[in-house]
């Protein structure tokens, strides 16, 4: 049954007589010209007369009929669809409408966004449903806020509720919604039950697993599903900031970011001086250009100085274009304090190469300058005296025989009052003199060296090696999975045992291969502890000079003075968890998002380890963390969340494929503007006709054009 | 840049037909040579010395009362040559796309002719004629018979049906031997009955001189728009679509012209196409330059 959804452009038919009456006027308007030579127009007119008059008929038919067809066309004609509609109001049907509402739907060119588009189309099936049918309103990326699951009869309602829906800047995910939608619609107890789908298609959140097994349930369960394309089956072009990396590099005088950022053109044409900018601070420090080819992407690195011994936010941003949520990525630095640390030799050689802290030194310190920011100063067993604690953050014992009486007192008073202290071994280390005078700081007392080498004639066994114990100590977080897996490369060949039992609350941080610990820390009151069982140069290991040496010895002493918030922090991602390490004396964390609302976090167990986790990551920008209303040591104080990228590739999942994916579905899709009329957005319209009589007018226009010059 | 004096336009602004005859031949001839053709004659030559069988009465006296001897005189006889100047003045020689009308280019051809003729004392009539005769002036060659030819071809008004080899059968008794017969008219007729007349005219010796006179739109038939056609000469008219009909119609044209010029060149007729834009000077030239090539001069040399 053919319907229209302009039936009143219908009238345009009547614009099929206009070419009659400019026939018959033209007619009426033929020139008149007296002619001598009449009877040689007569002879020939004779013959073609008939041709004429035939022409002229045939196109007189052909302009009458373009004229028809294009009011017909704009008249928007449709087959109706029955098989999944209602072919009586009388029928009950249970809908339920899935918005998506994920951050590609924010996408505008110049007209309202698709997801205002998805509101109005919504709201417009709500007010095409009779009062017998009720409904349910499902949110693609956001099932947890924005849905109301339950099938209602309160049309108003429902109109109220799609009214306060806001865009998510989380990404598509259709089948959960799905799985919701069958859940919904299992339990109605109407004979119809439609899925409106309103989206905009893209290839992004179908899950293609997920219809492997949810293909019968749908159509097990569902009648209809009716898939609204706001897209209007258009590609979508999107220009996006994919990747941002910042760099932070401390030197003694200044600190400089660099900022990698790369930028992905999701459009089929080149695009050319895309202008990105970098802020810091709210101030803009850097811009620059892209030019980036077709469906590729560019990276360019930003430079700016920063000031020392804070943290920084900042954002890069580039030009607008039709999506603009994944224009702008945020990022956090942080020039952590200057750390000063004490390293006493306790085996100084007139080699340096050969002294016991050489390798440590360069691992905490590897440029000429002091390029890191930590400070390392040697002292031997004889200068210690010479330094006062205090004034260090951190302080390590390498293969220290003695210390001077006094020295142990403040050392233990140093470590109460919040500092920390390294002990590592070798040689020189009697384990009565250190189980005796170090028993308030060792994790573990001493118990016997052990020699672990195959060329040694006193070997028993291989050496031995480094593994990490579970759960991930959090100074051993910032390695890579390259340099984890370099820690079983590492040879022991002589080792400190230690007895089994510690000597307060202490946690492993690395083990050797026989799982004997290698790395202990201990909380000793505000300060901490840590004793590596073996030495810290290359008498009794080849760490030293392992890649994971450096990364780690730093880390370690972040993570002991309290500055284990990395330099850079990682970006969360809109709805993802961000977690960090909940020290012993803080038991909640307050964080506040962009908008400003504030949420606190309770510590929880997570991996047997007590963590913060804040999973209200629902905006893109710069989080705050405080304690008590102060920013923390021990955390970072902001942190940057931002959009996921693969929701910024707008490519278009074909009709093609949806008819494979929902295979059994009776499926049908509509790529028609919102404006079209309620048939369309209710499904009726299973065939426009439009396409068709346009092209045919197009045809007749083409074949007037042929016959008219003829 | 001034304007051509003998373009067909500016001829038609010159209102008196005499003017215009004149302004053409006189540019047209630079003077008329005396005729080689020895007669009677009142123009006295020379004188010859009698001999026996010359008639007695033309010695002159007078010498013989001076020499005491007996001379003859001798004159010199002029060309009595009798021309007929047939005129179309039917419906369809009115026609004019632009410049002047077909019968307005024939009558001063007709006019110009007249004043050729007539300057070398030639005779020369007029039969004006549509289906029937209009006008008929009989040949004089008094120099002021030119002046009643012209004012009867400036009170001409084309009009009416042309029934040419009617006509041309009527003049055949009438018209004696050895006469030039001139015929202007555009034949839209029966050209097959218009040759058999003609033939009749050359069995009696007469020469026959055919000037048919075209305009440029019945040549090339440039028109665009849909038209209705409306006859010259009757009631009929039609819608037609020019640039459906051009094709067939300059094919029907050029086969009656070629059928025409074909029938005149197996009878020997002097056929004489003319488009009503050509200036008529150029007209005359060509025709006079031909008519000397093939001696067959209108002009006495």
């Amino acid at each position: 049954m053919i319907s229209f959804l302009n039936p009143l452009l219908l009238f345009g038919i009547l614009g099929a007589v206009i070419p009659i009456i400019v026939h018959l006027i033209n007619k009426k308007k033929a020139i008149s010209h007296r002619f001598a030579a009449i009877d040689f127009i007569l002879q020939t007119n004779k013959r073609i007369s008939v041709k004429f008059k035939l022409r002229q008929l045939i196109l007189l038919i052909l302009r009458a009929s373009l004229l028809a067809f294009l009011a017909m066309a704009l008249a928007r004609p449709f087959v109706k669809n029955f098989i999944g509609g209602t072919p009586e109001k009388d029928v009950p049907a249970s809908n339920v409408i899935i918005i998506d509402d994920s951050y590609s739907m924010q996408y505008s060119d110049n007209h309202e966004s698709f997801f205002m588009s998805a509101k109005i189309a919504a709201k417009e099936i709500i007010n095409n449903l009779t009062k017998n049918d009720d409904a349910a309103v499902i949110t693609c990326s956001s099932l947890g806020s924005q849905v109301l699951p339950e099938l209602d009869y309160d049309k108003k309602n429902l109109v109220n509720f799609i009214e306060q829906l806001q865009p998510s800047f989380a990404t598509t995910h259709i089948a959960p919604a799905l799985d919701v939608a069958i859940e919904v619609l299992t339990s109605a107890k109407a004979s119809i039950k439609r899925i409106f789908l309103l989206t905009d298609l893209t290839r992004n959140g179908w899950d293609i697993d997920w219809f492997k097994s949810g293909n019968e349930k749908l159509s097990s369960h569902v009648s209809n599903i009716h898939i609204i394309d706001l897209s209007e089956g258009r590609e979508l072009k999107n220009i996006a900031i994919t990747h941002i990396e910042p760099q932070i590099n401390v030197s003694e005088r200044s600190a400089e970011s660099t900022i990698k950022v790369t930028v992905s053109n999701f459009t089929p044409t080149r695009i050319k001086n895309l202008l990105a900018q970098v802020f810091l601070d709210q101030t803009k420090v850097a811009q620059g250009f892209f030019n980036i080819d077709a469906n590729a992407s560019e990276t360019k690195e930003f430079y700016s100085s920063v000031e020392k011994g804070k943290g920084h936010t900042g954002w890069v941003e580039i030009s607008e274009d039709s999506l603009n949520v994944d224009n702008k990525r945020y990022f956090a630095i942080n020039t952590s304090n200057k750390l000063d640390a004490l390293l006493i030799d306790g085996d100084p050689k007139t080699n340096i190469y050969e002294s016991e802290t050489f390798y440590l030194e360069k691992a905490l310190n590897p440029g000429r300058e002091h390029a890191s920011s930590i400070k390392p100063t040697i002292c031997s067993i004889h200068e210690v005296k010479n330094f006062d604690f205090a004034n260090f953050d951190i302080v390590f014992l390498c293969n220290v025989e003695t210390l001077p009486p006094e020295k142990i007192h403040e050392l233990d008073k140093f470590v109460k009052e919040g500092g920390s202290v390294i002990f590592s071994l070798g040689n020189n280390v009697d384990a009565n003199y250190y189980n005796n005078s170090f028993n308030t700081l060792l994790p573990h007392r001493l118990h016997t060296a052990r020699t672990f080498s195959s060329d040694s004639p006193l070997s028993e066994e291989q050496p031995l090696h480094l593994k990490a114990t579970e759960p991930i100590h959090p100074a051993l977080r910032i390695l890579s999975e390259t340099n984890m897996s370099t820690l079983s490369s590492v040879k022991f060949y002589r080792v400190f045992y230690v007895d089994p039992a510690p000597l307060g609350n202490c946690k492993t941080i690395l083990s050797f291969s026989d799982d004997t610990p290698a790395l202990i820390e201990r909380q000793v009151d505000r300060g901490r502890c840590v004793l590596f069982t073996s030495s810290i140069d290359r008498d009794w290991t080849d760490m030293p000079v392992k890649p994971f040496f450096l990364p780690l010895m730093q880390q370690l002493c972040r993570f002991l003075t309290g500055n284990i918030a990395e330099e850079i922090q990682g970006e969360t991602l809109v709805r993802h968890d961000w977690q960090s390490p909940c020290p012993e004396d803080t038991n909640s964390l307050e964080i506040t998002n962009p908008e400003g609302t504030k949420t606190v976090l309770q510590p929880q167990v997570i991996n047997n380890e007590k963590s913060f986790l804040c999973n209200e990551t629902n905006f893109p920008g710069i989080y705050t963390v405080t304690v008590d209303g102060k920013p923390h040591p021990q955390f970072p104080q902001k942190f940057p969340v931002n959009v996921e990228t693969t929701e910024s590739n707008l490519d278009k999942i074909s009709q093609k494929e949806l008819a494979a994916l929902m295979g059994g579905a009776n499926l049908t899709i509509t790529t028609s503007p919102v404006s079209e009329g309620s048939e369309v957005l209710m499904g009726e319209a299973k065939k426009t006709l439009w396409g068709t009589l346009l092209f045919l007018t197009i045809c007749i226009l083409f074949v007037e054009s042929f016959v008219s010059r003829k | 840049m001034p304007e051509n004096p003998f373009d067909p336009v500016t001829l038609s602004k010159i209102a008196s037909m005499e003017l215009r005859a004149r302004l053409v031949v006189d540019g047209v001839l630079s003077g008329i040579h005396k005729s080689p053709y020895k007669g009677s004659s009142i123009e006295f030559l020379e004188h010859k010395e009698y001999s026996p069988g010359n008639e007695i009465k033309h010695i002159d006296w007078k010498v013989h009362a001076r020499t005491d001897k007996y001379y003859i005189k001798e004159f010199e006889e002029e060309t009595n040559l009798k021309c007929y100047i047939f005129l179309d003045t039917s419906g369809s020689m009115e026609y004019k796309s632009t410049g002047v009308s077909k019968f307005e280019y024939a009558s001063t051809l007709a006019a110009s002719l007249a004043y050729l003729l007539l300057k070398q004392s030639d005779m020369v009539g007029l039969i004006s004629f549509g289906d029937k005769v209009l006008q008929y002036i009989p040949p004089r060659s008094r120099i002021t018979h030119l002046h009643v030819l012209l004012n009867t071809l400036s009170e001409l008004k084309p009009a009416g049906k042309s029934n040419t080899s009617v006509i041309l059968n009527e003049f055949i008794e009438k018209i004696s031997r050895r006469s030039l017969i001139i015929i202007i008219s555009d034949f839209f007729d029966d050209i097959n009955k218009v040759i058999k007349q003609v033939k009749y005219f050359q069995f009696k010796k007469n020469e026959v001189i055919l000037f048919h006179i075209l305009d440029p739109y019945e040549l090339t038939f440039p028109f665009e728009t849909i038209t209705y056609f409306e006859s010259m000469e009757d009631d009929r008219r039609i819608l037609a679509d020019p640039k459906s009909i051009k094709d067939r119609y300059l094919s029907g044209m050029n086969r009656f012209l070629e059928q025409f010029k074909q029938a005149c060149f197996e009878n020997q007729i002097d056929y004489w196409l003319i488009d009503s834009s050509t200036p008529l000077d150029q007209a005359l030239i060509q025709f006079l330059a031909r008519r000397e090539s093939t001696s067959r001069p209108l002009y006495k040399s």
